[in-house]
């Protein structure tokens, strides 16, 4: 009863914890919410996904752990002298099924401590965690005693130490489990429904409400409390992060963890600036891997940028983003040029403005399409490729930035400024299929801006063209090797991965796969605001120079991207490396290369 | 350190992005069509101004002159944090030449006894850097031009001024003064949220313009159009030596450079 | 009557003030010209502008003006103009007369026109041309008083154009009586700044090097060019990367940003990450093998060839123009 009770007080002091947090829990999109949770939970597709032994070690225990249930509550019911259905037939038979469960547990969870242990991957942190030691002794100690449980005289002294020492070792596990990590047991299947369908979602601020971000640990959602609380420090956000990849200070999996200590302490009135070291959240590009490749939902991107809002609002955003935000205040775009180069460009590319009337698609040029001089050739190519598909388009007399370097460094009033500029602009002109090659446009424009009650249609140029292009092929007498970058923003964000290896497939290339690529890129470096960070004494290497060298080592000749940022990052990376691959972007590949 | 009550006079201008749009009259621009903007040597002034609030105690007062949409730049100076702003409201003041707006920014800041006015060197629109310096004549207050660094001493001030092909000069006077600053002395602050919302409740004094003085001093613009020379890139062919000697003469004769 | 202020420095006058005599001459009509020439000590300068064709140069030479303050110049100023009494002042538009021209203006209740690039005539009213909207547009402008005062500026009007007279022009003094106690501004001697430090930020003139320049050991070449031109050096972020030039002579959004008079790109393909540094340069000249370089979107003039050849043939042709 003791142990029941430690259990249920820490518990509520949890759920109180939870409680007490501002915001709201959101469960829209339910379906999608069901199928992840059966994918991700039941069938534990992403713990086996990057660490497959590991991952399949850890499904056992926890079907085990699923299948032992029946049996430990019949146990309890009958040690408290509920109801004794020991005898039934059919609990007869499950307790002999369970036997090979019990082996395949003993079997996973040993190799689990082995690799704990022995291995000491660095994922897990410096020293080993003596709690996890401990329980996984507990769950082995379980396994053991249950099958000698077959084994041993159940009448006689030792069968009834056997069952006393499982029943304990289940008490104090309980016990043990909401101040421990193995809190996950009782919560990740409900952070994995909470998670939000949507990769990195962070809600509008309400400026009514006077609402500036999160400043101190009594301002963390319910959502974030939910996800500190059950993080099982696995480390994989840790090491698919691209900026502790480069040697930076940033560590998702710290973040985390530090929330949950300040959290469990009581820290209510503590300053989360001071909590993370500031310095450390603005390391981070948003790109998404961590929040990807947690298999217990949490949601790291909420938290820093929500952070970031806050120190924002209070005027503590590093300086070179002071100088970014001038330029997205008084030029509307990040580098604070003139538009007459946009206007120049139109002139000369012979774009027509967007006529609802007689254009099927607007094509979003962007701050890279009005300022960038080589994604502007790309976006000629793009234009020639619509044109000969006799796809008809048209572009806007004016954009603004569409605001995603305000939003994701979490400067949020110029972000709703921009954004409720473009949407009057967009809702005139009429658009209601947007084009555009930039994935980050891409985001904010399909996704940030339905929060403003905007809805359109918006469309990556490699997916469409993909579609345009399905009969187009080119076969030379010998294949180019080429190497593609997936943006972080179209291949894990919007999960295209496909089109652009189709199109470049079918047009000759032949593909040299980077280490990390498809849904679970290594970033270029350039989002989150740190397209404009150099400035600044940083530890580490560019995150940038980590990703150009991993290219590199695909041997390929060519690299392309489909992202005007990557593209930009990564030629500064090879300008660094005085190497001579070629960038070459996705739409002037296809342009040059179809009949 | 004595706290200073430090003015900043800003002027809206029309934002650089803007396309010339000329008025039926040709003497003025097309208001209706032009986005409008802080001229950007007063952003450096207010974010002096601030920093010398910041290091000394007291407050800082923004003054504008011009129609009702100059509230615009008025709030985005007290959401960047002047504490609180004149505004001689008047539509005239708003293509009124340098003496005619200095005339009436001059009367509505008299009775405050300012220790210090800052302004930018000059506009973005019209370009006369004249009005920070006539100001000081009306306020019978020292002034300095192109004031780069600025020093507060015992009742006095002491400032570096840009001077012509890298020289420096620093200059002192007594307070109260006038300064006219220089861009891109500093790094401008961004209005934060807090600010934003803290603006919303901060005063905004109306003072009504001075009419305009019989024309002893006044300057009118009588035909405003778009220059015929548009910037193109010249690509010099010829031989290397024919095309280094033809850049260098159109450095030298045409854009003066050397 | 015109008057021209002119400005002196040690002694010497600043080419400007050729400028706004060659102006005055421009427009003067047959009206006499009258240069005055505001400083201590300044004889030596009045006899130099006297060769100018002009009726006389009149010295307003006081101890008070040995050191430039606006209180003192406006004052004896006010006082020369006043017994004087021309119809139109000149001055050129330098950093010393914005400072006290329009002083002088609202003391004396005149109408005061800056930065002037050109006159007409309008109706027989003096028009004084200059540009607005940051050149964008250009305006004709008219005095609404009488005996206006003109500011022109600096490089608008040609100073080898200044007629010579026949024979040297009178030179003058022209009494004015300061109280020095009302000067309140105290200046102290002008300083350049320190050289230890790269201060792109203020140089007039740059030479930048990007990957073009291949390697470090071809930087002499670029280096010859500046000091040629009297320039500064920059490069593009690789170079500094490389470590073949310091960190603080990068010029980029993660380096410095510059707006010299002259910028000269030599090898540098113009990435956006660099344009944003030096946009604001006045004129841009670009040298790169690759035609469809983005740097020669923003370049004023372009060459497009070997900055190898190029770089040398530029120096010959500078040092044929020192020559002439």
């Amino acid at each position: 009863m003791a142990f029941l009770g430690a259990f249920l007080v820490q518990v509520a002091a949890r759920v109180r914890l939870i409680s007490a947090a501002a915001g709201s829990l959101s469960v829209d999109r339910p379906a999608v919410r069901l199928r992840r949770f059966l994918f991700d939970v039941l069938l534990q597709r992403q713990t086996i996904r990057e660490r497959p032994w590991v991952g399949v070690a850890h499904a056992f225990v926890f079907w085990g752990f699923l299948a032992f249930s029946g049996y430990t509550i019949v146990e309890f019911l009958r040690g408290l002298g509920l109801v004794d259905l020991t005898e039934h037939p059919l609990f007869l038979a499950y307790r002999v099924a369970l036997l090979p469960w019990a082996i395949a547990v003993l079997v996973g969870i040993t190799l689990l401590l082995i690799r704990r242990v022995l291995f000491r991957p660095a994922a897990l942190g410096e020293a080993i965690s003596t709690e996890s030691v401990a329980i996984a002794l507990f769950i082995a100690t379980l396994m053991v005693t249950y099958v000698l449980g077959f084994l041993v005289d159940e009448g006689g002294t030792m069968g009834d130490a056997n069952w006393w020492v499982h029943m304990i070792v289940i008490l104090a596990f309980m016990a043990l489990i909401p101040a421990s990590k193995h809190f996950h047991l009782v919560l990740s299947p409900i952070t994995v429904f909470l998670k939000s369908p949507e990769l990195g979602r962070v809600g509008n601020l309400d400026f009514e409400k006077e609402q500036v971000g999160l400043e101190t640990v009594k301002d963390l959602e319910k959502k974030i409390v939910l996800d500190a609380l059950t993080c099982v420090e696995c480390g994989r956000c840790q090491v698919n992060c691209p900026a502790w990849g480069a040697g930076k200070e940033l560590n998702p999996k710290t973040l985390i963890l530090q929330t949950q200590d300040a959290l469990v302490a009581g820290r209510r009135e503590a300053k989360l600036g001071e909590i993370y070291s500031e310095k450390v959240l603005w390391q981070c590009t948003t790109c998404g891997a961590c929040e990807n490749q947690c298999p217990v939902g949490i949601e790291h991107l909420p938290l820093i940028i929500g952070t970031r809002r806050g120190l924002v609002s209070n005027g503590d955003a590093p300086p070179y983003l002071g100088g970014m935000y001038n330029n997205l205040e008084r030029r509307s775009n990040i580098w604070g040029l003139g538009y007459e180069q946009r206007q120049k460009f139109i002139e000369a590319a012979g774009l027509e403005m967007f006529d609802p009337a007689r254009h099927e698609w607007l094509v979003w040029l962007g701050c890279a399409g009005a300022f960038e001089a080589d994604y502007q050739k790309s976006l000629r190519a793009l234009f020639d490729i619509l044109r000969t598909k006799n796809i008809s388009f048209g572009v806007l007399e004016k954009e603004r930035c569409n605001g995603d370097p305000a939003k994701r460094t979490g400067n949020e009033y110029l972000f709703q400024e921009l954004a409720s500029g473009n949407i009057e602009t967009l809702r005139n002109a009429g658009a209601t299929r947007i084009l555009t090659s930039c994935p980050h446009c891409l985001k904010t424009l399909g996704e940030d801006y339905r929060r403003f009650g905007y809805v359109a249609e918006v469309v990556h140029s490699s997916v469409l063209v993909a579609g345009l292009c399905g009969d187009d092929r080119r076969e030379g007498p010998v294949r180019e090797s080429v190497a593609f970058h997936d943006p972080c923003y179209l291949g894990r964000y919007a999960g295209h991965v496909e089109e652009p290896r189709q199109l470049l497939t079918r047009l000759g290339a032949d593909l040299r796969e980077p280490v990390r690529n498809r849904d679970n890129p290594f970033c270029c470096g350039a989002g989150g605001g740190l397209l404009f960070a150099d400035k600044e004494e940083e530890p580490g290497t560019r995150i940038s120079d980590v990703r150009f060298k991993q290219l590199q080592e695909t041997g390929a000749a060519m690299v392309v991207t489909a992202c005007p940022f990557c593209s930009i990052m990564l030629k500064g990376a090879q300008a660094t490396a005085q190497a001579d691959t070629q960038f070459v972007d996705l739409m002037t590949f296809v342009k040059e290369r179809l009949q | 350190m004595t706290p200073m009550k430090i003015a900043v006079c800003i002027k809206q201008v029309p934002s650089r992005d803007w396309q010339p749009r000329l008025n039926d009259s040709r003497t003025w621009i097309r208001e209706q069509d032009a986005a409008f903007e802080m001229n950007e040597p007063d952003a450096y002034a207010l974010e002096e101004a601030l920093r010398l609030k910041e290091k000394h105690g007291g407050e800082v007062v923004v003054c504008s002159a011009g129609p009702s949409r100059v509230a615009q730049v008025i709030r985005e100076a007290l959401a960047r944090g002047a504490d609180r702003a004149i505004h001689v409201e008047s539509d005239e003041l708003a293509a009124a030449d340098a003496a005619t707006v200095a005339d009436s920014l001059a009367a509505a800041m008299k009775d405050e006894r300012f220790d210090l006015v800052l302004t930018g060197l000059q506009s973005d629109d019209m370009g006369l850097a004249q009005t920070g310096v006539i100001l000081a004549q009306r306020l019978d207050r020292p002034h300095a031009t192109i004031v780069m660094e600025v020093e507060i001493g015992q009742g006095r001030v002491r400032v570096k001024r840009e001077l012509e092909g890298g020289w420096f000069q620093w200059v002192t006077m007594p307070l109260p003064a006038v300064l006219t600053i220089q861009s891109g002395i500093n790094q401008l602050r961004y209005a934060t949220l807090k600010g934003i919302m803290a603006a919303k409740k901060k005063e905004i004094r109306r003072a009504p313009p001075i009419p305009t003085r019989a024309g002893t001093s006044g300057v009118r613009i009588v035909s405003l159009y778009v220059p015929e020379k548009t910037k193109k890139t010249q690509i010099i062919a010829g031989s290397t030596s024919e095309a280094a000697k033809e850049l260098v003469r159109r450095l030298r004769e045409e854009a003066r450079v050397i | 009557m015109i008057l021209v202020i002119a400005e002196q420095h040690g002694g010497k006058m600043v080419r400007a003030t050729w400028e706004t005599v060659a102006a005055a001459q421009q427009i003067a009509a047959g009206a006499p010209i009258v240069v005055a020439v505001p400083g201590a000590g300044v004889g030596e300068a009045a006899r130099e502008i006297a060769v100018a064709a002009v009726h006389e140069v009149v010295t307003v030479d006081h101890q008070a003006l040995g050191s430039y303050t606006p209180d003192g110049y406006s004052a004896a100023l006010e006082q020369a103009i006043t017994e004087l009494a021309p119809s139109l002042v000149l001055l050129p538009h330098t950093y010393q007369t914005r400072d006290f021209a329009p002083t002088l203006a609202a003391r004396m209740n005149k109408p005061l026109v800056t930065d002037v690039t050109a006159f007409k005539r309008r109706d027989q009213i003096l028009t004084f041309v200059r540009p607005m909207f940051q050149g964008k547009l250009v305006a004709d402008v008219v005095a609404d008083g009488p005996d206006p005062i003109a500011t022109l500026q600096v490089g608008a009007f040609r100073a080898d154009l200044v007629a010579k007279g026949t024979a040297p022009a009178p030179v003058r003094p022209l009494t004015v009586s300061l109280d020095e106690t009302s000067i309140r501004e105290r200046p102290e001697a002008p300083f350049r700044q320190a050289r230890q430090a790269v201060d792109l930020s203020q140089a007039e003139r740059i030479v930048a090097v990007g990957r073009g320049i291949k390697g470090q050991e071809h930087l002499p070449v670029a280096q010859n060019l500046a000091a040629a031109l009297g320039a500064e050096l920059a490069a593009s972020r690789p170079i500094c990367d490389a470590g073949w030039l310091p960190m603080e002579r990068q010029v980029g959004s993660s380096g410095q940003t510059v707006a010299p008079k002259l910028y000269l790109a030599l090898g540098i393909s113009g990435a956006i990450q660099h344009l944003v540094g030096m946009k604001g340069s006045s004129t841009i000249a670009a040298i790169n093998k690759d035609p469809d370089a983005p740097i020669f979107e923003v370049a004023d003039y372009g060459i497009v060839g070997d900055l190898f050849e190029v770089v040398p043939a530029l120096i010959e042709a500078l040092k044929e123009l020192r020559r002439t």
